[in-house]
């Protein structure tokens, strides 16, 4: 093999990721399990101390029984959406991309609006229904945020299950519930388990809803790192809780990229089953009732929270007014984070376009890479790129202050952008593959013999097959840079604040007026997204 | 046009082991044909450039092409599946390796105009590929791959994912385009008939070796191995011990010239059928204008195939035992 300039593409990300992810966590390593040699005494310090063994407790259980709820919520919806055309489906399809782009923060905002003890549905009931602030809140949100993933990978998988399997074990007399459990079950369960998985580790390391709405009480291990430093400024306990939580996310991670492969090959089925027609007449039989009441369930679960923040972002002193965006916009609140609205908009503006452009630079040739050649080591690199996924963004973020507090970078906006890109990267990266895999090899092959090089075919043919992944993983970084709030609130300097830290600001000053206008123009920002998801579709349904 | 030339050419993976010296003259059809698995298109990557081998070189008129990359080569290569790339019109796929070669917009125009005449496809340069039949995107590819004037055409399998009656008449056509051309083809297919038909010589391979390499007649009546033999048509290949010269088998005689065990190998249509209580008659089957019967002679089996006329007896009313002579036959190697 000759040399090739693109060699030098790969030597940016490897350098990027070195310097950005692996140095900071050696480092965490180094204060959580390093005390003029090796000691197992800040480990075992947090183990053996009551209220860190609690929330480690607490942070499986509540990931474990949101994995549970959204499960539930899910998997009616994978059957119905597996299995019959509706009117109206397409709509709450769209719906259903939506909690992917809504920032964390909002969410919780939404949730405290409709569930609160002030809020719409103590007034319905006349009392406080007894959910924010404890552990309920927390599975809820969850699920809101994840019983999508469970309807798009299951009813995906379900489609794919040959009828043949079916009608043969109904000839040989398997029929109702036993057919379900002898044959279909079998065949779905890879996608069942992929997407309980995946939504376990986002449960896990999942930050902004329990820091929210779980009040003082009910922390996880990502909100007790960010608390044990913010806070008590105590770097070696927040490092060996970083320690155990790496570990253990490592571990859940692993498993669901395995559950994944599986997943992805039986996904390759092209065979797919024609859901069954259901007309408006059909609305009126048992199954259509389910399919209506279910449709409008997940239209409400979804739709309540953003319309409970913009009907309270209209409403200033019992009546309706623009006085919450007046007072946003206005110079008094300035103060209170450093920066004007304006400011905040455009820097987390600022932020997701870096963002978009660091995690493409660094995805694009590694998933190239890891994709079209082969070579020694590949699976160690498979698994270097892709370790970032379970780390957390407080995690990087108390590795940055530890490793760069000294260095120029501090306390600037690219340190912020860097460790965005650093938690949005895996999953360009992610799209980026499935996208590359899905493009046959021959077709590289056929631009070279017509006389192309390889970055003529890279650009000519193989770039634009793949931009619907590019642009779908584009998206979700920009929607998880405008999201981010753990590292951003460790890292930022004052005149970085972003949106997403402001609504924080806001709620902690108890302006929830202020706070649901600002979740309204964030909510526009991330329709954006959505909107240009839903456009490209395809490749996320 | 060029000649191509693999010499000493090898290449070893995951326990198999390609060796291959061949020679394609200046406008030649020759055809790599094996059972799949055997190393053809493997061949024919080398060719292209897509593959490196492992030692040995590959000349095109004598010129080391071995270390060139595909797009310094000018070659046209058809894929088994056409690789016709989804995202660009036919028009946009036929004119690909003309902007590469960044030639002119008039000269672009012309040239694919030219090449989709060549193919018979006129009036559909807007459709994409997806719009296309399998025949379409075949006739497609092969004019994307020709309308660069490669010096050489490499096509692998271009027709086995085709219907059997577009598979013939496109073969036909391949074969018209390339005499048209002159241009030196590769072409790879596991169908002897195709084989047959189409190439002015056959080079047969067989795990990573090229067992013989001849005109198509020469390959069906002098196959040198068992392999050729059975690969190509049916055979008959009787074991025998020959003396003074001779091998006998009931009442046929082949003149071997050696003495010792001997491969005696004939087609069924070089057997004569006659009135007479040489061969049991096993079994028969009736073909279009033919019949296939299935002898016994001292325990070997021996198939005959004869033109229905031409039998001593009428179709309906097969004897139970017949006479026979073998009209020519060979010697496999052992």
């Amino acid at each position: 093999m000759r040399f090739r300039p693109s060699y030098l593409l790969i030597a940016f990300p490897l350098a990027f990721l070195l310097l950005f992810f692996y140095l900071p966590m050696a480092d965490i390593l180094r204060l959580g399990l390093w005390d003029n040699g090796p000691t197992l005494r800040f480990l075992s310090a947090v183990l053996g101390n009551s209220y860190h063994r609690w929330v480690i407790r607490f942070t499986i259980t509540q990931a474990l029984s949101s994995t549970a709820l959204t499960l539930i919520i899910g998997l009616p919806g994978a059957y119905i959406f597996a299995k019959y055309d509706f009117p109206g489906k397409r709509v709450i399809r769209a719906i259903l991309t939506v909690p992917f782009v809504m920032p964390g923060i909002m969410v919780a905002l939404g949730f405290i609006l409709l569930f609160g003890k002030d809020g719409f549905i103590a007034h319905l009931i006349g009392r406080d229904p007894g959910i924010i602030y404890t552990w309920k809140a927390i599975l809820l949100a969850h699920a809101f945020y994840n019983f999508p993933i469970v309807i798009r990978m299951v009813s995906s998988l379900w489609q794919r299950v040959n009828p043949h399997y079916e009608e043969m074990a109904q000839t040989l007399g398997a029929k109702g519930f036993r057919l379900f459990w002898k044959v279909t079950l079998p065949l779905i369960s890879p996608a069942i388990f992929a997407s309980a998985m995946l939504t376990f580790v986002f449960c896990f390391l999942s930050f902004s809803i329990p820091l929210i709405l779980g009040g003082y009480r009910y922390v996880t291990m990502e909100v007790d790192i960010f608390s044990t430093v913010m806070t008590l400024l105590d770097f070696r306990t927040g490092s060996a809780l970083a320690v155990i939580q790496i570990t253990l996310s490592a571990i859940f991670m692993y498993l669901y990229l395995r559950s994944l492969d599986t997943y992805s090959k039986r996904e390759e089925q092209r065979i797919l089953q024609r859901p069954q027609k259901l007309g408006p007449r059909d609305l009126l039989s048992l199954k259509g009732l389910g399919v209506v009441l279910y449709s409008v369930l997940v239209f409400v679960f979804i739709v309540a929270p953003l319309l409970a923040i913009v009907y309270d972002s209209l409403l200033f002193n019992g009546h309706l007014s623009l006085e919450n965006y007046r007072r946003v916009f206005s110079p008094e609140y300035n103060p209170m984070f450093g920066v004007s609205t304006l400011g905040a908009i455009k820097n987390s503006l600022l932020f997701g376009f870096t963002t978009v452009v660091i995690s493409i630079l660094v995805a694009l040739p590694l998933a190239y890479l890891l994709n079209r050649w082969d070579f020694r080591g590949k699976r160690l690199l498979d698994v270097l790129v892709m370790l970032p996924l379970a780390s957390s963004p407080v995690t990087v973020a108390l590795g940055y202050i530890m490793v760069f507090q000294s260095t120029p970078l501090y306390y600037t906006f690219w340190i912020v952008a860097i460790a965005h890109s650093i938690i949005a990267y895996p999953f360009v990266f992610r799209s980026l593959s499935t996208g590359l895999t899905k493009i046959k090899r021959n077709l590289r092959e056929a631009a070279l013999t017509l006389g192309a090089n390889e970055w003529k075919a890279f650009l000519k043919v193989e770039l634009p097959l793949a931009l619907g992944s590019l642009i779908v993983g584009a998206i979700f970084a920009f929607a998880m840079s405008i999201a981010e709030l753990g590292a951003t609130y460790m890292l930022a300097p004052p005149e970085y604040t972003t949106m997403s830290l402001a609504v924080y600001k806001f709620l902690g000053a108890r302006h929830f007026g202020s706070a649901s206008a600002l979740s309204v123009i964030l909510m526009v920002v991330s329709a954006i997204g959505f909107l240009i998801i839903e456009k490209v579709g395809e490749e996320v349904w | 046009m060029v000649s191509v030339e693999l010499r000493n050419v090898s290449k070893r993976w995951d326990g198999f082991e390609l060796r291959v010296d061949l020679s394609v003259k200046d406008g030649e059809f020759l055809t790599l044909l094996g059972p799949s698995g055997c190393g053809k298109t493997t061949t024919l990557r080398i060719i292209a450039g897509l593959e490196k081998p492992d030692s040995g070189r590959v000349l095109f008129d004598g010129n080391d092409v071995t270390d060139l990359e595909p797009n310094e080569r000018n070659i046209g290569i058809v894929f088994q599946d056409y690789a016709l790339f989804p995202h660009m019109t036919v028009f946009k796929n036929i004119a690909f390796g003309l902007e590469m070669r960044k030639l002119p917009g008039a000269e672009i125009e012309r040239r694919v105009k030219w090449a989709l005449e060549l193919v018979g496809l006129e009036g559909l340069e807007n459709r994409y590929p997806e719009q296309l039949s399998g025949g379409q995107q075949q006739r497609v590819a092969l004019a994307r791959a020709l309308v660069i004037e490669p010096e050489v055409l490499l096509l692998d399998e271009p027709l086995s994912n085709l219907d059997a009656k577009i598979r013939e008449r496109l073969r036909s056509e391949i074969r018209r385009i390339q005499r048209e051309l002159g241009i030196t083809t590769v072409y790879v297919t596991h169908d002897q008939e195709e084989a047959m038909a189409i190439s002015d010589r056959i080079a047969v391979m067989n795990v990573g070796r090229i067992d013989q390499i001849g005109e198509p007649l020469e390959l069906y009546y002098k196959p040198w191995t068992e392999f050729v033999a059975r690969f190509l048509g049916t055979s008959n290949i009787l074991e025998l011990e020959a003396e003074n010269g001779v091998a006998r088998l009931g009442s046929l005689e082949f003149s071997v010239g050696v003495d010792g065990r001997v491969k005696v190998f004939f087609r069924p249509e070089s057997v004569l059928i006659t009135e007479g209580e040489d061969a049991t008659v096993t079994g028969y089957e009736l073909l279009p204008g033919r019949m296939r019967l299935y002898l016994d002679v001292e325990g070997h089996t021996i198939i005959a195939e004869r033109p229905l006329p031409d039998l001593p007896f009428e179709p309906n009313r097969v004897p139970p035992r017949v006479g026979i002579l073998v009209r020519s036959f060979s010697l496999l190697s052992l």
